[in-house]
């Protein structure tokens, strides 16, 4: 007879340390009694931040997508920019053609924009949205909900893309990033705390990818040459970041760090 | 611009399929909105193959869906990988309730994008296999830590072996076993003396000087991995046998499928010369060819080239490559 238990704990939050220990960061604290959520409709809030954030258009937004193109053809392949452009085209076509009702429907049409564009990158992302979309069943997620997909996210990314810290990719900012909010949530931090020292993580750990010599990824066959160049991998991961800040503080993204 | 029989350039692969398929509408469809490439009428109750990747290589994939070989095929845009969504769609096409191989060639686009297609597939309840082919003897460098070699023509040989177990009834365990099998003994080389090129350019990928070869070449148009001067058909072979003998650790006695492979602009009549010189050269060192074939099947647009692949044969693996197939590019 098995002694395991029937179903396996999905969430691990709520296993205990005996079946589940991360090894790469400590046992978090426990669980605190009032649960910090995220801001009605933060789903919307995120997905039109992350769509202002990259896309040419009339929202006001930044329109990255292109500088971050222009980063890639100095250190890569030179498609990123086009790439992204395409997928975020393709979830802000679906999102139009049918408004979700939830935080689940908006980031499954933001990774379904990604998994449906080619490249490297299109796919990382769009599983890594995957993650981020399942971790809440209906409704909006709490801040620890949210953390959990997060940090499943960027485990996706690196089971796939087999990159670590240092090698130059989108990981050199989602991990920091993971481990941060992690932390913030131990911690009980309110949300809007959490997700900016989050933010702050990741552009922290873009910015640094600019001194690193590429060890994944494109610009990994150019050698030297791409030194000097921020990833624009990670650049755009930690915008993704910063548009999630801004999702919950209601205050606008600031990418002027990219060029800066 | 070089002349090319083309409309325009951005449609040229959609048009390819749309024609291979009003040549063949008795075997195989092709749906233009999600790009796939399917049996006309599809198999019931069998393990299902899909494979794919960027487009330029035809008559691959699309022209071995048929009978005894692929059920699906999922072409990309030129030289890219299918998207994740669009492998996902041709592997849940593929199932008829018994799971599915997805015989991928080695890319770091394809790998990706299969690997998560076959992930997106278990939300549809759709077991899959993966068969990775890495057969580019060329890009074979001993080392771990690189991209591996190159998955180029025993792509043929594996869609042709497990086809034929699949149409047999074997399980998905055992079609993914003898296709990783396949995979892990083939080996290719391939050399050209003029580079493909793309639909609507101008120049060919790369410009040979005269009187040299491009030894190493793959099959997106890249340069290879040496240059060697140009010489008659039985001393360009030579340096493709040769190297494919010291690999395998052929001996004598050793017995072998050999597929002699066009590039794409290479004439029938030199591919039989080509073949003529495979052959001699296999028998001066006292291998014996089991089973051969010569033919355009596995290019790299219209490269003027032509590639070896040598697979050690058993008793195993000739019933099966001998087994009726049925498709555009092949049949027996």
């Amino acid at each position: 007879m098995s002694t395991a238990p029937d179903t396996a704990p999905e969430n691990p939050r709520e296993s205990t340390p005996q079946t589940v220990v991360p090894h790469t960061t400590p046992l978090p604290a426990p669980v605190p009694s009032q649960v910090t959520t995220l801001v009605d409709g933060f789903g919307g809030r995120w997905t039109t931040g992350i769509l202002a954030a990259f896309l040419q258009g009339g929202d006001g937004g930044d329109g990255r997508a292109e500088e971050l193109g222009r980063l890639d053809r100095l250190a890569g392949d030179g498609d990123f920019g086009t790439n992204i452009t395409s997928a975020l085209d393709r979830a802000r076509q679906a999102l139009e053609a049918e408004p979700p009702q939830d935080y689940r429907g908006w980031l499954t049409a933001v990774s379904r924009g990604f998994l449906g564009t080619g490249g490297t990158s299109g796919p990382l992302f769009g599983m890594f949205f995957r993650d981020l979309a399942r971790c809440c069943d209906t409704g909006e997620p709490t801040l620890a909900e949210f953390s959990a997909g997060l940090t499943a996210a960027v485990a996706t990314v690196q089971r796939y893309g087999k990159a670590e810290v240092g090698h130059k990719t989108m990981v050199d900012a989602l991990v920091p990033a993971a481990r941060t909010l992690e932390a913030e949530v131990a911690a009980g931090s309110q949300a809007a705390d959490a997700l900016a020292r989050t933010a702050d993580a990741a552009v922290e750990g873009a910015r640094g990818t600019a001194a690193l010599l590429a060890r994944r990824g494109r610009a990994s066959y150019v050698g030297d040459v791409a030194r000097g160049v921020l990833d624009p991998g990670a650049a755009a991961a930690a915008i993704v970041l910063q548009a999630a800040s801004a999702a919950q503080s209601g205050t606008t993204v600031d990418t002027g760090w990219v060029t800066a | 611009m070089r002349p090319q029989i083309v409309n325009h350039p951005e449609n040229a692969t959609e048009h390819a399929l749309e024609g291979l398929a009003l040549t063949h509408p008795h075997l195989i469809a092709h749906d233009p909105v999600t790009g796939l490439v399917t049996r006309a009428r599809p198999a019931r109750d069998k393990v299902g193959l899909v494979s794919g990747g960027g487009s330029g290589h035809e008559p691959l994939h699309a022209g071995f869906v048929g009978t005894g070989m692929l059920d699906v095929a999922v072409p990309g845009a030129l030289y890219a990988s299918p998207t994740a969504l669009q492998v996902q769609a041709g592997t849940v096409a593929a199932d008829s309730g018994r799971g599915v191989v997805q015989i991928v060639k080695n890319y770091t686009g394809d790998v990706l994008n299969f690997r998560i297609a076959g992930e997106l597939a278990e939300d549809e309840a759709v077991l899959t296999e993966v068969v990775l082919v890495d057969d580019d003897l060329a890009t074979d460098r001993g080392d771990a830590d690189g991209p591996g070699r190159r998955g180029t023509a025993a792509v043929l040989a594996v869609e042709k072996i497990c086809g034929a177990a699949s149409e047999a009834g074997a399980g998905l365990a055992e079609v993914a076993a003898l296709g990783r099998r396949v995979a892990g003994r083939a080996r290719t080389i391939g050399l050209a003396l003029r580079a493909g090129t793309h639909p609507g350019a101008a120049e060919p990928a790369f410009v040979l000087p005269d009187g040299v070869i491009e030894l190493g070449v793959g099959i997106h148009g890249e340069r290879g991995t040496g240059r060697v001067p140009l010489a008659d058909a039985d001393g360009l072979i030579a340096h493709l046998v040769d190297p494919l003998a010291e690999a395998l650790a052929l001996t004598r006695g050793s017995s072998v499928i050999a597929v002699v492979n066009g590039l794409g602009g290479t004439s029938p009549l030199e591919l039989s010369i080509a073949a003529r010189a495979t052959h001699h050269r296999l028998k001066d060192l006292g291998v014996t060819v089991a089973r051969s074939l010569a033919g355009t099947y596995v290019t790299s647009l219209d490269m003027h080239g032509v590639s070896v692949t040598l697979l050690p044969a058993d008793d195993d693996l000739l019933p099966l490559w001998d087994a009726p197939v049925r498709t555009p590019a092949l049949t027996w």
